[in-house]
């Protein structure tokens, strides 16, 4: 079964590779347009961005289709390929269910164009999505799996951007395409690289035609992690986990993003070696016994609230399971809790990862950071 | 036989009124306010501002039917189920269907979706269906080394723990999300039907029904037993065969559209026999039918509106109305015989 | 072919391919009554069971008129034989009037729905079972007795020719059983049927059959009208009796009498006797019984309760020797009871008799 995954994932990151060459070749020709230049992704590898001149783009996700932007009054041009789905601008009253992009769109000053929600005011974290629903500019369409069809389509519903868990009710994005309402299905959550997740916003600058915006905050993101990323490993081993209600260790795998993350701030994330190359958002469940053997030593515990809840106190932690207190992250004081925005700020991985490299390098750190705060 | 009569055509009368209630105001309720003129308009004269005319014909009717038709099929099946079984609290999935249906979506999503493959709406209908088919499969073969029907309902349950068993295993290895969508699925839900599938649905579904409905003298010759049923000349094989059969395509169909719904199949049988105050056949099923769709269709409103634009699962608000009705019965019936 | 209506040739019938009944040779015609008798778990009902279908025979033919059961399609057999059966039926909701219905089954049409003819069938089947007025009663709502009636009036209405009855009286009092026998006799006079079936009562038995069939062990031991079968000491073989005893002339059973040396005379005669032969026999008295002709209604009673009996031959006068034996016995005795008052001139002895027992005392 590994095998065959390692096998499958190395022929997808080959296809990948040779699609951006062919991106970056411009093989794309579409009749009545002329090709101008490829857009440059530095850390995606989900999705390419075709532009032509005209202000058309074509943007072709992995395994999600290719997508023609075709600005405001512009013709749509005839004898087009039968997969390519047209989104034609301005994309307003956006249905956006997949909660990482939310994010993006507000650094883009985008949030004016998302009309409906797949998480209620209340299971937002950001302000400005918060106060748009709270305000009514925004409104919550019932789950992304049981979606309120006559909400989304007495509000002139153009595109509906949905992660990878739409997939697993075929019949809503049927029925959403029946409607005539585009279905993009982003896969930030397949890339490796973090800031490749945060780089999607180039993606969803082109549906609004905020390239300008994103390049600048891209870039602004760079510098951040600049000074971080040039520095050398610190040697210092982390462990990124949560406990269930049944005491079963939800760990990330080496091929996840944060554990990435950890990396790239100059750590280890203590189970380097830990499943195959799936998914970048994985994670697995372990055994308190196996946890205990795995990651007693690990230099820096941090816990991931995002699921639980968030955690006051180390005793709290310790209450989970007493074998926590024998670990060496405890016994140091080395314990850290994240804040539950964490995964809805998508933009902010970069801070993240600048905020690691501060913990794992030893400097002198306040007990609240951006993201997560120590645990007494 | 005067006054029976009267009972039974008041019985009908209320029940289809009952319909024809629920069904005007479901087809008035949503999200969107749309007055009853511009229904009309839409529904009769085909007419009417684009929005409202896709949200009437394309998400409010098919949804509609479908708890009418689903909802009916329910309680047939679970009429059948409790005829045959002579126990009152049996219910379509009792025979491990539901169950054998879930192992198959699991399997299928998890692996189609594990190798990165989308799954069409109409291949889970499909391995729903296949899956609950397979369970009936190995009813039938138990059914014909066993004698007694009460050994039945023992292997019905067993086959549907085995079923949950390989499930849970499979889902352990699955990714978390997979998971999620295990539990959405066996909630059941009436959302997103589209004309398509009410289409295919229909045809099976009604078909069966009608076979059903033709097997009313043999069903009521085994209300008095197998083998006074037998000295009548019904032909015990051929009957328990069909019966199963046919109980099992309906609850089967249910499953594959809308996923499990409970209660529907064993609460509305005992509701109808103390309206008809009879348990004749040729009577019961067209009025379970118009009872199942009914109270479908009264659960599926609440569902969807009470907490809008959230849906509630059909499955837990056919229990909160349902398993009182039972209790209900079961307390009324007890005291009565004594 | 014989000229039986029902027949049976080398029938074995038994459970799971162990025969525990083979050779059955049963022969009926219309218009006759069988009676299975035999002791517990001897194997009727498994008979029965086999003869209407239920069961599959493990070897030989039944024949019905000229077909045999094995080739008959169900719904020819169900126009011909019908069935009353032991086991209690919870029909749901169901009148006596639908459950008699019922037995209309292989008439009607497709949906089942019953005719005008139909219903005066139904009519008439309960009126013959004297339940017209239970037509519109609950059926669990009725008394046992009443819902046998039912169901044999159900067994009417099917119009068969044949009706197999399995213990139908097990569970009635003895009002109903007298009362469901009737009417299955009247059935049979009437309409010609034939009737099997399986009765406990072996009074009951010996009085309305027209053949009985004795099954014991593996086989059936003997087949014949009444009259040849009811011997008291066949009965007693037939079901092992060891307590008591069976009294073939009338069909009782009488339990086993107090043993030992007498201490009770009881002069009885013409009837008198049998309570007081009783009542002792309760009390475990021994006693003594005389004098009796044999052809005396006591003498049965006697026969089985009393230690002893002093007889004499049936229309005779008591010889002198046949007294002299019974002042013998009771002055051996400590008490004498003197139930008759009647004394002719057959039994002028038994007069002095009791005017001897005043001077024993």
């Amino acid at each position: 079964m590994r095998a065959f995954k390692t096998v499958f994932t190395a022929g997808i990151t080959m296809l990948v590779m040779l699609a951006s060459c062919a991106a970056a070749q411009g093989a794309e020709t579409i009749s009545g347009l002329t090709f101008d230049h490829s857009m440059e992704l530095e850390y995606a590898q989900q999705f390419s961005v075709d532009c032509y001149e005209g202000g058309y783009a074509l943007i072709d996700i992995v395994e999600s289709g290719r997508f023609l932007v075709v600005p405001e009054g512009a013709a749509i041009p005839e004898e087009l390929d039968e997969d390519i789905t047209i989104l034609q601008q301005p994309l307003n009253n956006i249905y956006l269910v997949a909660t990482s992009a939310m994010d993006l769109f507000r650094a883009i000053d985008g949030i004016g164009s998302i009309g409906l929600s797949g998480t209620d005011a209340d299971g937002w974290y950001i302000e400005e999505a918060k106060e748009a629903m709270e305000k009514g500019d925004m409104a919550y369409a019932g789950k992304y799996s049981a979606p309120d069809y006559e909400l989304i389509l007495s509000k002139e519903c153009s595109l509906a951007v949905e992660s990878t868990m739409i997939y697993h009710s075929p019949e809503v994005m049927e029925k959403l395409e029946d409607f005539g309402i585009p279905v993009l299905v982003e896969r930030s959550s397949y890339e490796p690289h973090p800031l490749g997740r945060t780089e999607w916003m180039k993606l969803y600058a082109v549906l609004l035609g905020k390239e300008a915006e994103a390049e600048q905050f891209f870039a602004a993101q760079k510098e951040q992690m600049s000074g971080v990323t040039d520095s050398a490993n610190t040697g210092k081993t982390v462990a990124f986990f949560y406990i269930n209600s049944n005491g079963i260790v939800n760990v990330r795998k080496a091929g996840d993003y944060v554990a990435k993350m950890i990396g790239l701030a100059g750590g280890n994330y203590i189970f380097s070696d830990l499943g195959g190359d799936d998914n970048a958002l994985s994670t697995m469940n372990m055994q308190m016994e196996d946890f205990y053997a795995g990651a007693k030593d690990a230099d820096y515990i941090i816990y991931n609230s995002t699921i639980d809840g968030e955690l006051q106190s180390v005793d709290e932690l310790i209450a989970k399971s007493p074998l926590l207190a024998d670990f060496k992250a405890v016994k140091d004081g080395n314990v850290w809790c994240t804040q539950k925005n964490l995964f809805q700020e998508t933009t902010g991985l970069a801070v993240m990862i600048a905020d690691m490299h501060r913990l794992l390098s030893g400097d002198e750190v306040p007990d609240a950071l951006t993201y997560m705060y120590r645990l007494n | 036989m005067k006054r029976t009569n009267v009972r039974y055509w008041t019985a009908f009368i209320i029940l289809t009124v009952m319909l024809a209630v629920l069904l005007f105001w479901n087809i008035n309720s949503g999200s969107v306010e749309l007055s009853v003129a511009q229904i009309y308009q839409i529904i009769v004269k085909h007419t009417g501002e684009k929005t409202a005319y896709n949200i009437v014909w394309e998400i409010r009717l098919p949804r509609i039917l479908a708890a009418v038709i689903l909802g009916g099929a329910l309680s047939v099946s679970g009429f059948l189920l409790q005829t045959f079984f002579g126990n009152p609290i049996a219910g379509p999935f009792v025979l491990g269907i539901s169950s054998g249906a879930k192992l198959v979506v699991s399997l299928t999503m998890i692996f189609l979706l594990g190798k990165g493959i989308a799954v069409h709406s109409g291949t889970m209908i499909a391995g729903a269906f296949v899956g609950a088919m397979i369970s009936m499969g190995f009813i039938l073969l138990v059914s014909r080394k066993v004698k007694k029907m009460s050994m039945l309902v023992i292997c019905g349950v067993m086959i549907g723990y085995i079923c949950s068993a390989v499930t849970d295993f499979v889902v352990t290895f699955a990714d978390d999300s997979n998971i999620v969508n295990l539990r959405n699925w066996s909630l059941g839900s009436f959302s997103g039907m589209s004309w398509e599938n009410i289409g295919v649905m229909s045809a099976v579904i009604f078909t069966a029904l009608l076979l059903v409905f033709f097997m009313s003298k043999p069903i009521g010759a085994y209300q008095m037993g197998e083998v006074y049923a037998r000295n009548m000349g019904v032909n015990i094989r051929m009957f328990r065969l069909a019966l199963i059969l046919l109980s099992s395509i309906l609850s089967a169909s249910v499953t594959a559209f809308a996923g499990p719904i409970s209660f529907v199949g064993i609460a509305v049988p005992h509701l109808v026999k103390s309206l008809l105050k009879t348990a004749k056949p040729i009577l019961v099923i067209p009025a379970c039918f118009l009872g199942g769709a009914v109270f479908c269709l009264f659960c599926d409103l609440i569902a969807r509106t009470v907490f809008a634009p959230t849906e509630l699962s059909i499955s837990s608000v056919t229990a909160v109305f349902g398993a009182p009705v039972v209790i209900y019965m079961m307390v009324r019936k007890q005291s009565r015989s004594l | 072919m014989k000229d039986y209506f029902v027949y049976t040739e080398k029938m074995s019938v038994g459970y799971n391919g162990k025969p525990l009944i083979k050779d059955i040779e049963i022969e009926l015609q219309k218009g006759q009554i069988l009676t299975l008798i035999g002791p517990n778990g001897a194997g009727k009902s498994t008979i029965l069971k086999s003869m209407i279908g239920q069961l599959s025979l493990l070897g030989g033919t039944v024949y019905i008129g000229r077909d045999e059961l094995k080739k008959m399609s169900e719904k020819d057999l169900a126009k011909k034989m019908s069935v009353v059966m032991t086991e209690r039926i919870h029909p749901e909701l169901m009148t006596c009037g639908d459950v008699v219905s019922t037995g209309r089954y292989p008439y009607t049409g497709r949906l089942g729905i019953l005719s005008e003819k139909d219903r005066e069938k139904v009519r008439e089947a309960m009126e013959m079972v004297n339940a017209t007025e239970l037509m519109e009663r609950d059926f669990s709502a009725v008394s046992d007795g009443q819902r046998q009636r039912i169901l044999l009036a159900r067994a009417i209405c099917q119009e068969p020719e044949i009706i197999v009855l399995d213990e139908p009286t097990s569970f009635l009092d003895i009002r109903y059983k007298l009362e469901l026998l009737t009417i299955l006799k009247k059935m049979v006079r009437e309409k010609n049927v034939a009737v099997i079936m399986s009765l406990h009562e072996l009074d009951l038995a010996q009085k309305i059959s027209d053949v009985v069939v004795c099954v014991h062990g593996d086989k059936i031991e003997r087949f014949g009208p009444p009259e040849e079968i009811f011997s008291a000491g066949y009965i007693r073989q037939l079901y092992g009796i060891t307590d008591g005893s069976y009294n073939a002339q009338f069909g009782c059973i009488e339990m086993e009498g107090a043993k030992g040396e007498p201490e009770v005379f009881v002069i009885g005669g013409g009837g008198s006797g049998i309570s007081v032969y009783r009542q002792l026999q309760r009390k475990g008295i021994p006693f003594a019984a005389g004098i009796l002709h044999e052809n005396d209604v006591d003498y049965p009673v006697a026969k089985a309760l009393a230690v002893e009996v002093i007889s004499e031959k049936p229309y005779e006068e008591i010889r002198p020797e046949t007294y002299e034996k019974a002042l013998n016995v009771m002055r051996k005795c400590k008490k004498v009871i003197g139930c008759t008052e009647k004394f002719g001139k057959m039994n002028e002895k038994n007069r002095h008799l009791l005017e001897e027992s005043e001077h024993l005392l």
